[in-house]
């Protein structure tokens, strides 16, 4: 009976090809075509090509467009490159992308990414309000000029276009006919136009065999393929790694401490354009003291919480916006310090602390000893005995919690920039209509007014002044306490050659063996 | 026995229903919202919320979703995830994981048990008998997690005997360590169970006539002792494999092995409701089905239990 059983099994084995590599990736992929994906990111990168992406110096480079124009920072033209293709040989065209864009901008489709595409003109008649179904189909603001040829209109004029057609914006890569005419077998084996294509579908929970695509007109990848292997559990990849496995990886936070020991001389690592903060009720009275919030900053300190939680692979942030975000100022949060004198005079002036200070986080993400030590630090430098972390069952809890202003206490921020340009953070974490508004809770016109002023320049160098005196401008009121910027850590075997992380995580079209 | 076997079908029946609806209702009483569980940390927009929530009856009070569940279900459709991967689909990729990797456990929990049992009821008293005690009892007290990781350490990192984790060897190498982490939490019960049935059978009187009849020492043991002392581990072990395919959550997270505990897991974590009900029900069916097998075979092994 066991033997039957066993045999059973031998036809879902995934194997690494030849001159190949394999990478660990969560479970479960959501979905493979990119405008539907919020998780998948690395199997995209490896099957998708973008438009344009950012070198690891932070300039642009165009990938599969020739170029990307506008003379005002609204009207905008996209020319292709001629003669690539998808994997499946349709070639890749204008229409491959209004087509993608369009569907993923069509609110009923309930794409993920749909709000990605918020800034070109007509996105608001394909989402309206409430149960009504959408009178259009198309963005009227997005046309097919010519067979390589693509205009945007976007609503405002935005100088930051082009970074929003890079590689972890999945609404704005092209897709062929076959992921509408048949999307669920699309989205298990889709035909990209990157440097790797599929050889079967998706497997759940097992992964993918890629073979690099003979067609890829861009630069040629260093393997010959590679394979996805599925792991639920980041530790157990981590083990597998360990034992030579899986031969690359991106390490979970809460082994940062012990990677370098474990993979000596194989640790790879890039400030990635992400901010982690203590996020604050600014909606609870007690917190509309800005001397209170100063305060509570000025109390932690972020290089002996970075040394002892994550092995000093973090770094402290002295700014609103990542480094890793073209034209960034940092050193510019005076109250990033660790001043604990300064903080408990604040406190005093503030009026003291009084009760309990509840520091809130999801709870499954190996936070738990990062929050205890957050706690720890308020209670023994602001002396606020009631000061203590506690994680919510999940995620899903956590979201509500916060979405529904449900809690009284500092709490949980992250915000990953999906581009990196400090427009992305500081319109998605200050102002009402960012995705991370509840990072912050905090708004000002005068900060809408900066921001709007940044957007429309054509000039790279004006727009980075502007978005750095306006993060400057939201440092005067304090909103929310900056803790660390984040970092891409991967880990790699002695297999590998080549390694190499960018704005965007691994660059798997880099990644080769050892002969 | 047809008496037994209809009482229990319709036993199965009532506990369908009542537990579909218990767990649905469980699932949709979590905190959080499953769409929000769904985005990650990255909202969705308004109109995408309202899609999703319409095309999986979200917006509609929990008892009408269950009657589209049910609805569903007389159909022969399970339901799908929010992903729009059939339920059924899901499980059937699971199913022979967790069973290879039940009875693979079962059987190393049964036959090194039974041996050790055995084995502490002949030196009953001496230092084997206490050694026997002693690892068992320490291997139930180490939590599971530690106990696999450790495994995964030392069997598989250091000596590179077993694969590390995932099916992909195939069986049975991929399935020795997860077995074996599983396994040693019921040697501890199934030892002691079979050292006092053994010890209590050895001094019995069928036992002294059997010697007296001349029956080498081996014989009586092997085909006496052991099938009249075997009666409540049997029970016991039966139980246990209902419980055992009923998956593992934590061995298989640990050791990458994509079961059916496994999948419940991320379904809870996801709030799908869908799944979670799939899952737990097949899960119930099956622990009813081996509860009536444990009857059947009862009444095998001891006669008197069949005049019942």
């Amino acid at each position: 009976m066991l033997g039957a059983a066993g045999c059973a099994g031998q036809g879902s084995r995934i194997s690494t090809p030849e001159g190949g590599f394999s990478v660990a990736t969560t479970e479960p992929p959501d979905h493979l075509t990119p405008g539907r994906t919020v998780t998948s990111m690395d199997p995209i990168h490896a099957l998708f090509a973008p438009l344009v992406t950012v070198r690891d110096s932070g300039k642009l480079a165009y990938v599969q467009a020739r170029s990307v124009t506008s003379r005002d920072s609204r009207h905008w033209t996209i020319r292709l490159r001629p003669g690539w293709t998808f994997h499946n040989g349709e070639p890749v065209t204008a229409r491959s992308y209004a087509d993608a864009w369009n569907h993923a901008a069509y609110g009923p489709n309930a794409w993920s990414t749909n709000g990605q595409l918020a800034g070109i003109e007509g996105y608001a008649a394909l989402n309206p309000k409430g149960k009504k179904k959408p009178a259009r189909h198309t963005l009227s603001g997005l046309s097919v000029a010519g067979r390589y040829t693509l205009k945007v209109t976007l609503r405002a004029p935005d100088s930051q276009f082009p970074y929003q057609l890079t590689d972890n914006q999945g609404a704005f890569f092209p897709l062929p006919e076959a992921a509408f005419t048949d999307p669920r077998a699309y989205d298990r084996r889709p035909s990209g136009n990157g440097p790797f294509r599929m050889t079967a579908a998706w497997k759940r929970n097992r992964g993918a065999t890629l073979t690099a695509y003979r067609g890829y007109k861009g630069p040629e990848p260093a393997a010959d393929g590679l394979t996805f292997k599925s792991y639920t559990d980041m530790s157990t990849a981590y083990t597998d790694a360990l034992a030579g496995n899986t031969d690359v990886l991106a390490v979970p936070p809460d082994k940062f401490g012990q990677v370098r020991r474990d993979f000596p001389g194989r640790v790879h690592r890039y400030e990635a354009p992400s901010m982690e903060l203590l996020s604050l009720p600014l909606y609870d009275k007690r917190f509309r003291d800005v001397r209170l919030r100063r305060a509570l900053s000025l109390a932690i300190n972020r290089k002996a919480v970075n040394k002892a939680m994550y092995g000093g692979l973090n770094t402290p942030a002295t700014s609103l916006v990542p480094p890793a975000e073209v034209g960034a100022d940092t050193g510019v949060c005076d109250d990033c310090r660790y001043a604990p004198r300064r903080a408990r005079e604040l406190l005093r002036q503030a009026g003291g602390w009084h009760g309990p200070l509840v520091l809130t986080y999801p709870g499954g993400l190996g936070l738990d000893e990062l929050y205890r030590a957050l706690a720890n630090q308020l209670r023994q430098n602001l002396g606020i005995d009631g000061a203590r972390a506690q994680a919510t069952a999940d995620w899903a809890e956590f979201s509500d919690k916060v979405y529904g202003k449900k809690l009284s206490g500092p709490f949980y921020g992250h915000w990953g920039a999906l581009y990196p340009s400090m427009q992305n953070t500081l319109r998605g974490i200050f102002t009402k209509s960012g995705d991370c508004w509840t990072c912050s809770f905090y708004s000002h016109p005068d900060v809408d007014k900066l921001l709007a002023r940044a957007d429309s320049t054509t000039s790279p160098r004006r727009a980075a002044s502007l978005y750095n005196a306006t993060q400057r401008r939201i440092l005067t009121d304090f909103p929310t306490i900056p803790l660390f910027y984040g970092s891409y850590v991967y880990a790699s075997t002695e297999r590998l050659s080549g390694v190499a992380i960018g704005p965007f995580g691994l660059r798997l079209e880099r990644v080769g063996t050892h002969p | 026995m047809t008496s037994l076997l209809l009482r229990r079908l319709l036993e199965a029946v009532l506990v369908f229903f009542g537990v579909t609806l218990v767990i649905y209702v469980m699932v949709y009483t979590l905190p959080g919202d499953p769409v929000s569980a769904l985005a990650g940390d990255r909202p969705l927009t308004p109109s995408v919320v309202a899609a999703l929530r319409e095309q999986h009856h979200l917006d509609e009070p929990v008892l009408a979703q269950y009657g589209h569940y049910l609805a569903g279900l007389f159909h022969g459709d399970l339901g799908a995830d929010f992903s729009g991967v059939p339920v059924a689909e899901q499980m059937a990729d699971r199913w022979p994981v967790t069973v290879r990797l039940a009875l693979t456990a079962w059987g190393v929990e049964a036959v090194v048990g039974i041996a050790l049992g055995v084995l502490a009821a002949l030196r009953r008293g001496t230092w084997t008998d206490r050694a026997v005690l002693a690892f068992t009892t320490a291997a139930v007290s180490v939590p599971v997690f530690v106990l696999g990781y450790t495994a995964q350490v030392l069997l598989g990192v250091r000596l590179g005997w077993f694969p590390v984790a995932g099916d992909s060897a195939g069986w049975p190498s991929a399935y020795v360590l997860p077995a074996l982490v599983v396994a040693v939490f019921g040697l501890a019960s199934v030892s002691r169970l079979v050292r006092a049935e053994v010890i209590d059978n050895l001094s019995a009187d069928y036992v002294r006539t059997a010697a007296a009849k001349g029956l080498s020492r081996r014989r009586t043991l092997l085909v006496h002792v052991l099938r009249n002392s075997l009666l409540p581990a049997v029970t016991y072990l039966a139980v246990d494999l209902g419980l055992l395919l009923g998956g593992t959550v934590i061995v298989e997270g640990v050791f990458n092995l994509p079961g059916v505990g496994q999948l419940l897991f991320q379904a809870v974590q996801a709030h799908t409701g869908p799944t979670v009900v799939g899952v737990a029900t097949a899960l119930i069916l099956v622990f009813l089905a081996v509860s009536v097998l444990v009857d059947l075979l009862n009444s095998l092994l001891d006669p008197r239990i069949r005049r019942d």
